[in-house]
This record gives structure tokens, C-alpha cells and sequence, in this order.
């Protein structure tokens, strides 16, 4: 899975620009599986990605299009998913996201993720799957009726609050 | 057809009428002048009536991006803001970094040109599809990263970029600047105050049309060489930990450093104000601009406030410019400053200015409804910057910049201002970096650095001097000889740089672009053929364009010069002792190389 650690990342975005283009060969952040979003009112920046979460929440989908990979990934059949929506209103952090008849979400490229291999702060790193994976329970009760972008706001949010008491620990 | 690289439309805003318009871009005028700053000045003298008041409905606002912005290319995050100068009355622009250039050319429009004047204050989110006019007389008063955060929760959505002015901007204060990505600023010229003459609060931007590489492999190719000299750069480290505020004691140990108001060159507790102190200190994490591999920029936290910067400007400005010992009072400046949408460089003339008037007896503290202050007063300049920015009591004067609060006074209070052609003088001494003085001199905005970067002349490169200029003193600071011919190249690869709206600290300090890089860019970005002889010729063109539009509006050669302490007052300590700038010579040869009538 992808691991992120907010306190290197830098708001750069040149996951997200790697991740859109080694996919489609153009830029853009809706084109991406890695969603950056920089909060300046918090000074936290950081990106959104599939954390590959204890619930699965995604993989109820009514046409079963979407099923797991050797990574752990997730894995949408293009034939036979109808853009129904189901997976996008699931995830609870706003990594699964529809656009242009594409269901964006991470991949792993693969095994070779290229966003780890863009970030060269060290924010970006790839793990094998957790023993323990996270789990996002408490997050989806609070982002039910948020969309994909304010779910990722708020997921992030909650992830700085963390990276902000260290910060003012040390400064103290 | 423009398929590759340029979003290929332009957008008219009328904030008059409410009313906007999609054009598409012509593709033989874009290519003459390949994007970016260069595109927006073109469009300028093409629309404007040059006699038009800075601050009425007709000036014309622009906001522009290039054809490689937002793409696959390292560090292409610039955009730049053009209008007639409210400052200088004259060419007037700045470019900023950050999220806002890369958003921007998601909705498929290079331009976005903004006229008339609205009733009320309003904001417009530019999409795909267009304009929304949105009044917002509530957000009147409201700060840089309070607008932004109201804009993003208003339209339920975070990836929103804006690019707003802060109450120095409502209030037209003739050096307001326009403020994105949080901190990152658009701070000279004023344009923030012609946003604020339109009543104009913010530009909000969200798009979604990808940006299209012609042959995406090669481009992909040419990149990661960018990347690599990049991350080989011998430079590299220090600029990803310090960025620009680097510069204070690099400056400082070549005793160039403006220090009380450039009557001294080096400033004996630069430690205590330092990059390094700052980065050891208050630093928390590093900042980036839009897919920049060098995160030059810093986000700190000091005593109950937090911002991302300073950048070197803001942090010399309000430091030893002024002659203020404490970082931490700096960083509330740079904080405060970004916030309330004022360029940080006027600003810290202004009070430096005043500083050594009044430490002269130049000016009595009646002139200025009985304030005095000298250097460091921490409380006072505090509320020196309130004033300007809220245009309470004096500061409603001042406001409107030094060089014409100046003019009341006797003249040995003028020729104190360190200004070219209206625009104060950025913090580095022309008098041990001589280029760079030249560059302040003939800078079609008035006195910049930008818009040549000459940093070759730090580099002690003597062979490549020789190459390049044909004379090795090109590569020695102190000298004159060759900066004319250093000057007229690097201001092409500065305009090239702001085309493709690169970082300069990259294209051009960090030495990676230059004619030949940017061809295969070009063709491999926009499918066009620029060859780099063709670019070289436009990038003239160009600079010549703008030349005459400042002839237009009354400017002279007289008027390509820099205030008389560089040129009279040498240095009286430290490596740049005795030296001042013989800058009627090198303009006169800057002249020459570009054909130019006296």
C-alpha cells in the first residue's frame, strides 16, 4: 500500500502529476488516483490515496466490478462496471472518484507505484500490506453526506490535526 | 489548431455589465509571442488605450499562463498578472508560484482578461465552461486565507484555487499585491490595487481539461534530464533547505547586503536574521510550488503565528533594510503583509526611506502627523504598515507610494528614494553586483531584478564568460565590462522563462534552460516548431514591444538609470568597498547591442 507521511510532504503535487500522466500520458488532478489538496488555512498539504482500509467499503458493489489484486489493490473491470457511483458514495476518504466515465483509484501501478518514485521528499512510500490495516469507521460516520473532494478535505484535516501537535511541541 | 500544450481559449470578463465571453486563442499570435508574460504584454498595448487611468474601469487586468504551465515540466508554476501600473504608470506585472497557474490552465483558458469596473464587491469562479459573477459584500475586510477558505467551503470544494486581494487591495493602496496558494504573491506593480479599483475580491479557479503533450515520450525524455541536473546541482541542498532566504548571508559576505536603507552593505547581525537561524528555529516543513522537485519554500511557526515563507525580499526588507535585529518580528511582517495583500519590498522602502530622512533631518515628524521612527522600532512600524494598508492618517499618503510622497519634499529627500522609474529597489546592492544595477536600470517595469537575473555574474564562470559574452569580466561582480552583452542575453532567457512560466530560481540561477532546451520542449509540448532561433528572435521582439509601450506612455533613457547614492556614494566597508556603479556606460552599451535610438 501507499504510506504517507504528512510531515515531509510539501504540497508539490508531482505524485498526483506522475500518477496522471504514466495513466493517460496528460496532466491533471482528476486524471489522478493520488489527490493532493493543500490547506493553507492549516499549512497542512498532503495526498489523498487509497489506504487499502480494514472495511473494503468499496467492494460492495452492486455489479461486482470491483475485486481485489495480489497487492491488495483494487481492481475495476471496466466491462463490467455501469458507473453506477456505488463505490465512489462508499469510500469513506474520497480515494475512489469517477470522472469522464473512468473510475479513478490507486492501482499501485502495478507493484512499481510512480508516484513513490516522483516524491523527492520521502512522503511517499510503499509498503507491503499492514498486519493491522486501518480502519475508517469512525471517518465514514462523519463524511456520509459530504462529496468525494470534501471527504478528502476532511480526512486530511483529521490526519494534520497530529502533524500540528507535534509541531507545536516542538516549538514549545 | 491548437490541440497541444495551450488551452487554446481566452476568457473576457466585463465586470460592468456581468457579462463574459470565450474567444479562441489565435494560433499565429500566440506563437509570436509563445505565452505567458510576453503574450500578456502583447495583449496589453494590443487593448488598452495607454492613456487610460491605472485605476478606472478601462485599465485591463490579465491574468495569463504559458504553454507548458501546469504540464509534465518540473517547476512550471507561474502565472502572471498584467496591467497598467497604479505604482509607476507605466508596463505593470508580477508573477506568482504556488497551486494557482496549474488550476488555472485546467479550465482551458490561457488568458483571462478582466475589464470594467463592478457595483459591488464580487469574486468570479472561472470553470470550463466560464464565469460566475458572485457578489460577496460580505467578505469586505477579510484577509488573504479567509477569503480562499470561505470561497473553497462556499462551492464545496477544496482543490478551488484563488487568487485574492486583502484589504491593502479594497483600499487601492498603489502597492497592494494579489495573494494565492495562501502566501504566494503577485507583489509588485499594484496589481492588487487594480483588482481592488474593479472591485474585484478574487479569482477562483477549478478546471478540468488535462494539459496535452504533442509527443508526450520525448517531452517525458527531455524532463527527466531537468530533473536530474536539478537534483545534481551543486546548489541544490542549500536551496532545498534555505530557498531564497539563502541570500542573506551570501549577500551579506560580499557586503551587499541593504542594510539601514542602503547606507551599508553589511549588516553585523545577519546571524540572528539569518536563512539558517530561521530554518534552525521556526521551520517546521518544507513548501512547494506546483510539481517542483526543490521545495525551496518553508512553512514556520513562531510565537502564535504560522506562514509559509519568507521569501528573501520580505525577509531582508524587514530586517536589515530597516534595521530591525529580531527574526521573529520579521516573520509577523512576511505573515501579516501576505495576509493584508501588500508588497513587502515598497513597503520596507517606505519606512527605510522615512528612516533615514528623519535620521538626517530631512523630514520633521509634522510632515508625517507627528510620527517618528527610526531603525528597528518595532511598535511603530507596525503601525506605519496599518496605516498604509487600512489608508488611515498618513498612511493614506504613503499609500500611494514613495517616490510620489516624496515629491513634497526638498530634493535631498527625493534623490533618497531607491527607485527606478517609480518602483522601489529590490534588497541587493547594485554597487557590488553590477549587472544586477543594470538590470534595475533598463527593467521595463522599473527597478527589478526579474526580469534579467543576471546571477551569472555571481559564478566566477570566467571561461564561460568568455564563451558566452565574449568577455570574461561578465562572470566578475564588480565589474562593468560585458554586463551589457550578460544583461541582453539573460533578459531573453528571463522572458523565455516567464513564457513557459518557469521558476527563475530554477531556469535561470540554477543555469537549466536556455534556447536549445526550451526548442525541444516547445516542439515535443505544443507540436509547434520553434527553433531556438526563432525563439531568440520572437523573445527581442518582445522586449522591444515592450520598450515602446513604455516610450508611449512618456518614459525616456534618462528615465534607465539608478538613484545617485549608487552611482556617487561608494561602500565604506567589506568586499565591495569603494565601489559604485558607472551606470550611464553600460546603459549606453545596452542601448547599442539592442539598436536603440537614444
Amino acid at each position: 500500500m501507499i504510506h504517507v507521511d504528512l510531515s515531509r510532504c510539501t504540497g508539490c503535487r508531482r505524485c498526483e502529476v506522475a500518477c496522471a500522466f504514466f495513466h493517460t500520458g496528460k496532466v491533471s488532478n482528476r486524471l489522478a488516483r493520488i489527490k493532493v489538496l493543500n490547506l493553507y488555512e492549516r499549512g497542512i498539504d498532503g495526498p489523498v490515496v487509497c489506504i487499502q482500509c480494514e472495511e473494503k467499503y468499496c467492494l460492495n458493489c452492486p455489479e461486482d466490478a470491483l475485486t481485489l489484486g495480489s497487492r491488495e489493490q483494487v481492481i475495476v473491470s471496466p466491462t463490467v462496471c455501469t458507473l453506477c457511483g456505488a463505490c465512489e458514495k462508499a469510500c469513506p476518504i474520497g480515494a475512489i472518484e469517477i470522472f469522464d466515465g473512468i473510475v479513478f483509484v490507486c492501482d499501485l501501478c502495478g507493484g512499481s507505484p510512480k508516484c513513490v518514485a516522483a516524491c523527492t521528499e520521502g512522503a511517499i512510500t510503499h509498503v507491503k500490506v499492514a498486519d493491522k490495516r486501518e480502519s475508517l469507521a469512525e471517518i465514514k460516520k462523519s463524511t456520509k453526506k459530504m462529496s468525494p473532494s470534501q471527504r478528502r478535505r476532511y480526512y486530511l484535516e483529521w490526519q494534520g490535526m497530529a502533524l500540528r501537535e507535534k509541531w507545536s511541541r516542538k516549538h514549545a | 489548431m491548437l490541440e497541444f500544450g495551450y488551452g487554446g481559449r481566452i476568457l473576457r470578463a466585463d465586470l460592468t455589465k456581468k457579462e463574459f465571453r470565450i474567444d479562441p486563442l489565435d494560433s499565429s499570435w500566440i506563437k509570436s509571442v509563445i505565452g505567458g508574460r510576453a503574450a500578456n504584454s502583447k495583449r496589453l498595448f494590443e487593448e488598452l488605450n495607454a492613456d487610460c487611468g491605472p485605476l478606472g474601469p478601462e485599465n485591463i487586468l490579465i491574468f495569463g499562463v504559458g504553454p507548458l504551465t501546469g504540464s509534465l515540466l518540473t517547476a512550471s508554476a507561474y502565472y502572471t498578472v498584467t496591467a497598467k501600473s497604479p505604482l509607476t504608470g507605466i508596463l505593470g506585472d508580477s508573477a506568482a508560484g504556488g497551486q494557482f497557474a496549474a488550476e488555472m490552465k485546467l479550465t482551458g483558458f490561457d488568458q483571462i482578461i478582466i475589464t470594467g469596473k463592478s457595483e459591488r464587491l464580487l469574486y468570479l469562479l472561472v470553470t470550463d465552461s466560464g464565469v460566475e459573477f458572485v457578489d460577496c459584500p460580505e467578505y469586505k475586510g477579510r484577509k488573504i486565507i479567509e477569503t480562499t477558505d470561505a470561497i473553497r467551503r462556499e462551492q464545496g470544494d477544496s482543490s478551488i484555487q484563488v487568487a485574492a486581494i486583502g484589504p491593502a487591495g479594497e483600499n487601492v493602496v498603489s502597492f497592494a499585491s494579489i495573494v494565492s496558494s495562501g502566501n504566494r504573491v503577485n507583489g509588485r506593480t499594484g496589481m492588487g490595487a487594480v483588482m481592488g479599483s474593479k472591485n474585484l475580491k478574487a479569482l477562483a479557479v477549478r478546471g478540468s481539461c488535462p494539459v496535452k503533450l504533442a509527443e508526450p515520450l520525448a517531452f517525458l525524455s527531455e524532463n527527466q534530464k531537468i530533473d536530474q541536473e536539478i537534483l545534481n546541482h551543486p546548489e541544490y541542498k542549500k536551496r532545498n533547505k534555505l530557498g531564497t532566504t539563502m541570500l542573506m548571508k551570501d549577500l551579506n559576505s560580499i557586503g551587499i547586503l541593504p542594510t539601514r536603507h542602503f547606507q551599508e552593505g553589511i549588516c553585523d547581525y545577519v546571524d540572528e536574521i539569518s536563512g539558517q537561524k530561521l530554518a534552525s528555529t521556526f521551520k517546521v516543513k518544507n513548501k512547494s510550488c506546483f510539481n517542483c522537485n526543490v521545495h525551496c519554500s518553508r512553512y514556520y511557526l513562531a510565537d502564535n503565528l504560522e506562514a509559509e515563507g519568507p521569501e528573501f525580499e520580505t525577509l531582508c526588507g524587514f530586517t536589515s533594510r530597516i534595521g530591525n535585529q529580531s527574526l521573529p518580528f520579521a516573520l509577523e511582517m512576511n505573515a501579516y503583509l501576505n495576509q493584508m495583500g501588500m508588497d513587502s519590498i515598497s513597503t520596507s522602502e517606505v519606512i527605510g526611506w522615512i528612516m533615514e530622512c528623519q535620521e538626517k533631518g530631512l523630514i520633521h515628524p509634522d510632515d508625517l502627523d507627528g510620527l517618528s521612527i527610526t531603525w528597528g522600532e518595532k511598535e511603530k512600524i507596525r503601525q506605519v504598515v496599518d496605516m498604509i494598508a487600512l489608508r488611515q492618517g498618513i498612511g493614506n499618503e504613503l499609500a500611494n507610494g514613495t517616490k510620489r510622497f516624496a515629491e513634497r519634499f526638498g530634493e535631498e529627500a527625493r534623490k533618497l528614494v531607491m527607485h527606478v522609474k517609480g518602483l522601489d529597489i529590490i534588497c541587493g546592492d547594485p554597487r557590488g553586483i553590477k549587472a544586477y544595477g543594470l538590470t534595475y536600470a533598463i527593467a521595463s517595469r522599473g527597478a527589478d531584478h526579474l526580469r534579467a537575473e543576471p546571477y551569472f555574474e555571481l559564478t566566477n564562470r570566467k571561461e564561460e564568460a568568455r564563451k558566452r559574452f565574449g568577455n570574461e569580466k561578465a562572470a566578475d561582480r564588480l565589474a562593468e565590462e560585458g554586463k551589457a552583452a550578460l544583461v541582453s542575453y539573460s533578459e531573453k532567457i528571463a522572458l523565455l522563462t516567464d513564457s513557459l512560466t518557469m521558476c527563475k530560481n530554477i531556469g535561470l540561477c540554477m543555469d537549466i534552460l536556455n534556447f536549445e532546451r526550451a526548442s525541444s520542449l516547445l516542439k515535443a509540448g505544443t507540436g509547434f516548431d520553434y527553433s531556438p532561433e526563432y525563439l531568440e528572435e520572437i523573445l527581442e521582439g518582445a522586449i522591444h514591444l515592450d520598450h515602446q509601450f513604455n516610450r508611449r506612455l512618456g518614459m525616456s533613457k534618462k528615465d534607465d538609470t539608478l538613484p545617485e547614492r549608487f552611482q556617487k556614494e561608494p561602500l565604506t566597508r567589506g568586499p565591495t568597498k569603494g565601489s559604485t556603479v558607472n551606470i550611464q556606460k553600460m546603459v549606453d552599451e545596452y542601448y547599442k547591442i539592442h539598436k536603440w535610438e537614444e
